[in-house]
């Protein structure tokens, strides 16, 4: 067996870099039995939280960068290890040292584009507005309700323009003031931020609070789960609180309050997923459910994880730039729990979910076997 | 009993909360002469110890050694029981409170009711039991459970169909003595008390509050005290291991630790609760008794065996056949839709999380303190700590923040039986302090009438044969038996009884004494271990002997194990009573003797536990002689100057020293060395040389407080290189500011050094929190200083968690190491400094660390005193294995030694923390007081007698008795054997070794016992073998 001594530079970098929590891991192995990699393969955070306790971390190692942050382990760590955050410190001390191991690579691009044009596609900024055209949708202006904050998947990915533009399609029916604010608006920089990337990340978050102040925006609706927790939560780190409302509470305001009205029936069996950024870690649960259930003839039926326990889809913590091996995709067993559950359509509402339930959808053997759907583009077709 | 509340409402002592500690301390404060109200807001005393099924490490059954403690506080004239009846206002002070209680309906009049629990059997309402945790259910007018105290059923107002529309009131017509008031209302008794024991328990942890472990919602999921429901032979399954959603037997059953406890997550305890490891042992042994091909896996992550024996009970648990230890926490995976099995995914450092099916699952759950604890604080006027137990203080934790408020059990924190007992001796000697100038004034006798001689009289015996209300009745033809029992020879008179153990049926039987001239009375009812001693006290009310009662058991014998065989139960009834009655026809009356009591206590060893007892007991009134081997007091804890939760003990030492020397009825002997001991309860004389002088000491008690030593470690370096240090040391040079110890660049402890190993099987208990306490000194005064500890276990019990989470957040690492791999501690050279390296397997980096050290200290062993041994041999007490004093009871008799008269409190008990010993020392003296209060011991009648005719003085009777109660005395016919009546014990193992019939244990003589065995067969059955073919003749016909 190998003999080590601990590392004390290396414990003292982890810390300033916000790992400090580390030491407070007992190693009763909890977050290893929740985290969902070991239900594809092996990975243990303990070992990860173990080795930086020690400064023994293996900063090359592609095990830094599996955890999605989904929340998971953090929800039920009985000491406090808050691995999110100590995980972070270990990707920053990689990010800075440009260390982003074979998979990981695409990082490096991801951040080129959210440096240059504000999306991680590294896609024209001034194309950001695009998807609106056509569908009656104004700039934003301060006697607005609402701004509108679509996000860099909303705006750019082909499939989630519809779900985009089914949001304003609502909107306007509804009767609601909004606007966007299109090229101006940039990534919300919370998955780069989980990347270890703090730097870029302050410095989109500042553009968009920039943007947000001059504009004069009071409430912003977001369609990501991500946006929303870094505008509710990390956003007031710059001294700025603006009113963040996720569109499945919108869209549950919007209908007890009879601004929106739901007239189709849909006879089909539903199940929702939690995406982590809005349930786990920002506790929208409910509204989205009272939603799909004031859907006539829609019957929920719930699948083996839900709500605080919710099965991460794969895409948090940078993780959705990542490739990641057949076989190994969290996706893969969420659509096999829908379909367990007798779903025939799955409804989330996060950007991120969508387009990883979409990849896993084409390997199913019965590609229509189960539906994918943004919570907003069922809502359209009750109208 | 209202009236009589109304006019008698001057009380010394309120003790609020009727559980075993609440008990213990009823007994032990009515005993010293005080008059006691015990309440208890549940409908029955005995609180969660009653609901459990054994108790651990002995396994006794929890019932059994508690119900008999329901009988003598029910039989005490000085404890009033007030169950369903909780505390409204508590004003005044110390020595005169002045409280309301609240004495809610139970819709049954206490003193009409006999318990027939026929309304039970007619009322229509099933509701879910709490006794059984819902498993079972039971009627809305129902007795609590079937040994309760009162054995009166009450109404559940939420589900009572009267109480809710009155629609119903069978319950009312069906019940004979008239004793269903369903109009009964709330009353307030005011009472004026000098002193409140609050012994209010604790809840345990709900884990249906968070869903983390499918509680609530997978069926197979039970929480630990469903499982000692489900253990329990009067459980919902009748103790037949069951689960709940198909009623089958389960074949793997997973344990999962720490449920509720050890934890910051919202919801839970960051406090470990300290039983849950023993109790779980327990649970898995029982399993294995049960069905030992039971598969059982016990998931933790530390197992906590800090307790007396509980390292060989971890043992016995371990070493059971397919029994796993997994040290993990888990999480629940999914409950199997088909065989409602339960997925638990647990994380191993070789093949990552893994995922297995069990058919059930118990969750080990935490104590919570009780429920209202915050109501209860303002209520009482107290303080609560940050968890919500009693906020209480290191130097004394039976003191809650209000003076003249005491407090017991398992409110000071999670602690288990016996330190919920010790609290309540202590409790004891706390109010004994307090109300010293009242002792005895409001306490009363029993007064009985004199006894008549019946040595003229023919023999007259009554029978009478209970009913037990149906527990007998239901199965055995009672008036048949009844009539049969007319017919036997000697019997005058002969009746049925409901319930004989009722008030007003025990005093039919005494009247019916007097009327019939009987002179032997034999009851066909229940067990004698629970009521002889109830039905004794009815024949002396008569003025008959007590030892001319019998007790035939018609119900444990024969009711209630043929139940299903009525005939047969029936015959078998009738021969029992034969029997019994053939043997009364043989008693004799014996007298009990009283022995006068020497109120002067010896307190052996004058350290921080023996002048603490010692003061304690002098503060009653007392004299007290104070033994110490050294030239001055203070013992052990001159070594310790803080402990972990900021306890400052040599100030505490200083004035605690200055008292007992200064207090005028302790008398302090130095270098003493006792020479001599002899005597036996209330009369002990123990000669003692001190400061070259010789003193004989006559006295009624003795507490023994010998305290222990530290290890002197051999492992380690230790004793050859002088950067290692003991636990102890450290401490020395901690509290003298020693630089070099101070300014230590790295700090490696080792826990468990000389202990938890084959010649020491025991956890030192201290050690854990010791070097956790060190080393946030030591981070304290040097912050830069690595400090890393070895452990095996964290034994960090109890609220002391709270510091090990600090140790981390201190940046203190931990590593675990295991007993076959132990640390590597060997001398180096680095950058020209001579240091220690230590190297460790770090089971989860798959590495071995090694670690440079400038200090080395070893948590070393607690070991037993070399005195202890010379102490045992002079005062014939037993020891343990591990050499420390054995206790006459591990959970009930916490203090006593089995030789009445003789205590023990301290380290010489087991390894104990400051606070710990503080208590034990309390509770010692607050059991000796109670010997003490009284003038004189009574030794029982039915002991051992030698006819020294007939000895021959081989000594076999002497080696044969445990408890030194036979010794030789010189007569004129040389050595013969006599026994001490005071010491003996009656059980009569001496009768079986004496060559020569010579020694004889009255009330079990020969006659007596051979009459009963004759008439196990009918005199017209007698001499008609059937005979059979090849029968080589028995020759008994």
């Amino acid at each position: 067996m190998e003999t080590v001594a601990p590392f004390k530079e290396i414990i003292e970098v982890i810390k300033e870099q916000g790992g400090d929590a580390f030491k407070y891991c007992y190693q009763c192995g909890l977050c290893d039995t929740v985290c969902p990699w070991n239900r594809v393969r092996d990975f243990s955070m303990r070992k990860l939280i173990r080795e930086a306790t020690f400064g023994l971390t293996d900063i090359e190692s592609e095990d830094l960068w599996r955890c999605t942050t989904c929340g998971r382990c953090p929800q039920y760590c009985p000491r406090g290890v808050k691995q999110i955050e100590s995980g972070v410190a270990l990707r920053k001390i990689a990010t800075e040292n440009d260390i982003f191991p074979g998979p990981i690579a695409p990082i490096r691009t991801v951040s080129v584009g959210l440096m240059g044009e504000g999306n991680p596609f590294n896609e024209e900024r001034k194309k950001r507005g695009e998807w609106a055209e056509g569908l009656n949708v104004k700039p934003f202006t301060e006697s607005m309700e609402v701004l509108y904050f679509s996000c860099c998947y909303l705006s750019y990915a082909p499939r989630l323009k519809k779900v985009a533009a089914a949001t304003a399609d609502i909107l306007n029916k509804a009767g609601v003031k909004f606007g966007i604010l299109g090229s101006k608006e940039s990534c919300c920089g919370e998955s780069i931020r989980k990347t270890g990337n703090e730097e870029l990340f302050k410095k989109l978050a500042k553009e968009n609070i920039r943007t947000f102040i001059d504009a004069g925006v009071k409430k912003i609706l977001v369609s990501s789960p991500h946006s929303y927790h870094t505008f509710k939560n990390e956003y007031p780190e710059f001294m700025v609180h603006f009113e963040v409302v996720h569109i499945s509470q919108y869209l549950s305001e919007l209908i007890i309050s009879g601004r929106l009205k739901l007239t189709k029936e849909y006879n089909k069996k539903v199940t929702y997923h939690d995406p982590c950024y809005a349930g786990r870690h920002n506790g929208i649960f409910e509204e989205p459910r009272e939603v799909l259930k004031s859907i006539p003839g829609l019957k929920l039926v719930e699948m083996a994880d839900n709500r605080a326990d919710s099965l991460c889809c794969g895409g948090g913590g940078g993780r959705i730039w990542v490739e990641t091996p057949k076989g190994e995709r969290f996706s893969d067993l969420r659509l096999e729990q829908a379909i367990t559950a007798g779903a025939t359509t799955l409804v989330t509402s996060c950007p991120y979910c969508i387009t990883n339930f979409e990849d896993s959808r084409l390997a199913l053997e019965d590609t229509e076997a189960l539906e994918i759907k943004d919570i907003t583009e069922l809502i359209q077709e009750m109208m | 009993m209202e009236n009589e509340i109304a006019q008698k409402n001057l009380i010394d002592v309120l003790v609020v909360g009727g559980g075993i500690s609440g008990i213990q301390a009823s007994l032990d404060l009515a005993n010293s002469g005080f008059k006691v109200y015990l309440i208890d807001k549940s409908p029955a005393i005995g609180g969660k110890m009653s609901q459990l099924d054994k108790t651990f490490p002995s396994n006794d059954c929890s019932m059994c050694i508690e119900s008999p403690k329901f009988n003598e506080c029910s039989r005490h004239p000085n404890i009033t029981i007030l169950t369903y009846t909780e505390v409204g206002t508590v004003k005044g002070k110390p020595g005169n409170f002045k409280v309301t209680l609240v004495k809610k309906p139970r819709y049954v009049v206490e003193s009409k009711c006999t318990g027939c629990n026929i309304c039970a059997e007619y009322c229509p309402v099933k509701v879910p039991d709490k006794y059984n945790q819902e498993l079972s259910s039971n009627k809305a007018v129902h007795i609590y459970f079937s040994q309760a105290l009162p054995l009166i059923p009450y109404i559940d107002p939420e589900t009572c169909l009267y109480l809710k529309d009155g629609s119903c009131a069978i319950c009312e017509g069906v019940c004979k003595p008239g004793a269903i008031d369903l109009h009964q209302e709330e009353e307030e008794i005011e009472v004026e008390v000098g002193a409140i024991v609050l012994s209010p328990g604790f809840e345990t942890f709900d884990p249906k509050l968070r869903t983390d472990f499918g509680y609530g919602v997978m069926e197979n999921v039970v929480t630990s005290l469903d499982y000692e429901r489900i253990l329990c032979s009067t459980g919902p399954y009748e103790g037949t291991i069951r689960r709940p959603s198909d009623k089958k037997h389960p074949e793997k059953i997973a344990w999962i630790q720490c449920v509720g406890s050890r934890q910051i997550t919202p919801g839970g305890n960051s406090y470990c609760s300290a039983v849950c490891c023993a109790y779980t042992q327990k649970q898995v042994i029982l399993t294995k008794d049960h069905d030992a091909g039971i598969e059982a896996t016990i998931f933790h992550n530390d197992i906590r065996a800090f307790g007396k024996d509980f390292e060989r009970f971890y043992q016995r648990a371990e070493n059971l056949p397919d029994v796993r230890f997994i040290r993990s926490y888990v999480s629940v995976g999914k409950e199997i839709p088909d065989s409602k099995n339960v997925t638990i995914r647990y994380s191993t450092t070789d093949d990552g999380v893994k995922e297995e099916e069990f058919d059930m699952v118990v969750l080990s759950v935490g104590l919570n303190p009780p429920s209202d604890v915050q109501g209860l604080a303002t209520t009482f006027g107290i303080e609560l700590n940050k968890h919500g137990f009693c906020k209480t203080n290191p130097a004394n934790a039976i003191e809650t923040s209000r003076p003249g408020i005491y407090v017991s059990g398992a409110f000071i924190g999670p602690v288990d039986i016996p330190e919920s007992v010790v609290a309540a001796s202590g409790a004891n000697a706390l109010c004994s302090e307090l109300l010293s100038y009242r002792r005895g004034d409001l306490s009363k006798e029993r007064e009985y009438p004199v006894e008549k001689d019946v040595s003229e009289e023919e023999i007259r015996i009554g029978v009478v044969t209970c009913l037990c209300g149906a527990n007998i009745g239901r199965v055995v033809d009672t008036p048949g038996v009844a009539a049969y029992a007319g017919t036997l020879p000697n019997v005058v008179y002969s009746e049925e009884n409901l319930f004989a153990c009722s008030t007003e049926n025990a005093q039919l039987i005494a009247d019916a004494i007097v009327k019939h001239n009987l002179n032997r009375v034999v009851l066909a009812a229940c067990t004698p271990r629970t009521h002889e001693p109830l039905f004794r006290d009815t024949c002396r009310e008569a003025g008959l002997n007590q030892y001319f009662f019998e007790f035939a058991n018609i119900r444990e014998h024969c009711s209630w194990v043929h139940s299903k065989d009525k005939e047969g139960a029936t015959a078998k009834a009738k021969d029992i009573i034969r029997m019994s009655v053939a043997r009364a026809a043989e008693l004799e009356p014996l007298q009990e003797f009283e022995l006068p009591v020497n109120p002067q206590v010896l307190v052996i060893g004058g350290g921080l536990a023996g002048m603490t007892s010692a003061l304690s007991m002098a503060n009653v009134g007392f004299e007290v002689y104070l033994l110490e081997k050294e030239n001055d007091l203070g013992g052990m804890a001159r070594r310790i100057h803080y402990t972990i939760d900021g306890f400052d003990v040599q100030p505490h030492l200083k004035e605690l020293i200055r008292k007992v020397y200064r207090h005028p009825s302790i008398h302090v002997y130095l270098d003493a060395a006792i020479t001599d001991a002899s005597g036996y309860v209330g009369n002990f004389t123990t000669t003692v040389k001190t400061e070259g002088q010789i003193k004989v000491i006559d006295h009624g008690a003795v507490i023994i407080a010998t305290g222990a030593e530290e290890y002197k470690p051999t492992e380690y370096l230790y004793g050859t290189d002088d950067k290692v240090l003991t636990s102890l040391e450290l401490e020395d040079h901690i509290i003298r500011r020693d630089e070099k110890v101070v300014n230590s660049r790295s700090l490696v402890m080792i826990q468990c050094v000389g202990c938890r190993q084959t010649d020491r099987n025991y956890c030192s208990r201290v050690c854990c929190n010791q070097s956790i306490k060190n080393a946030l000194k030591m981070r304290e005064m040097n912050p830069g200083m690595d400090i890393h500890i070895l452990f095996r276990d964290m034994r960090t019990y109890g609220l002391k968690e709270d510091y090990y989470r600090e140790a981390s957040e201190k940046d203190i690492k931990f590593i675990r190491y295991e007993p076959a791999d132990k640390p590597v501690v060997e001398t180096a050279v680095e950058g020209g400094h001579h240091i220690i390296r230590v190297t460790v397997t770090d089971p989860i980096l798959g590495k071995k660390l090694a670690i440079d050290a400038d200090l080395l200290t070893l948590a070393a062993a607690i070991i037993p005193s070399p005195s202890t041994q010379s102490i045992a041999k002079l005062f014939k007490v037993s020891m343990s294995p591990d050499g420390f004093f054995q206790e006459a009871h591990v959970k009930l008799r916490p203090v006593d030694f089995a030789a009445d008269g003789i205590f023990m409190c301290g380290i010489a008990h087991y390894p104990k923390h400051i606070t710990e010993t503080i208590s034990q020392a309390y509770a010692a003296a607050g059991r000796a007081i109670n010997l003490l209060s009284r003038d004189t011991v009574t030794a029982s009648g039915a002991v051992c007698d030698v006819d020294e005719n007939d000895c021959v003085s081989c000594g076999a009777c002497i080696t044969a008795c445990s408890y030194g109660a036979i010794s030789f005395h010189d007569t004129p016919k040389g050595k013969k054997a006599t026994v001490n009546p005071v010491l003996c014990k009656g059980d009569g193992l001496c009768n079986a070794k004496c060559p020569t019939q010579a020694i004889k244990l009255k009330h079990y003589t020969d006659d007596e016992i051979f009459a009963q065995i004759d008439a196990s067969v009918p005199d017209d059955e007698r001499g008609q073998c059937p005979g059979a073919a090849g029968c080589a003749g028995c020759g008994s016909h």
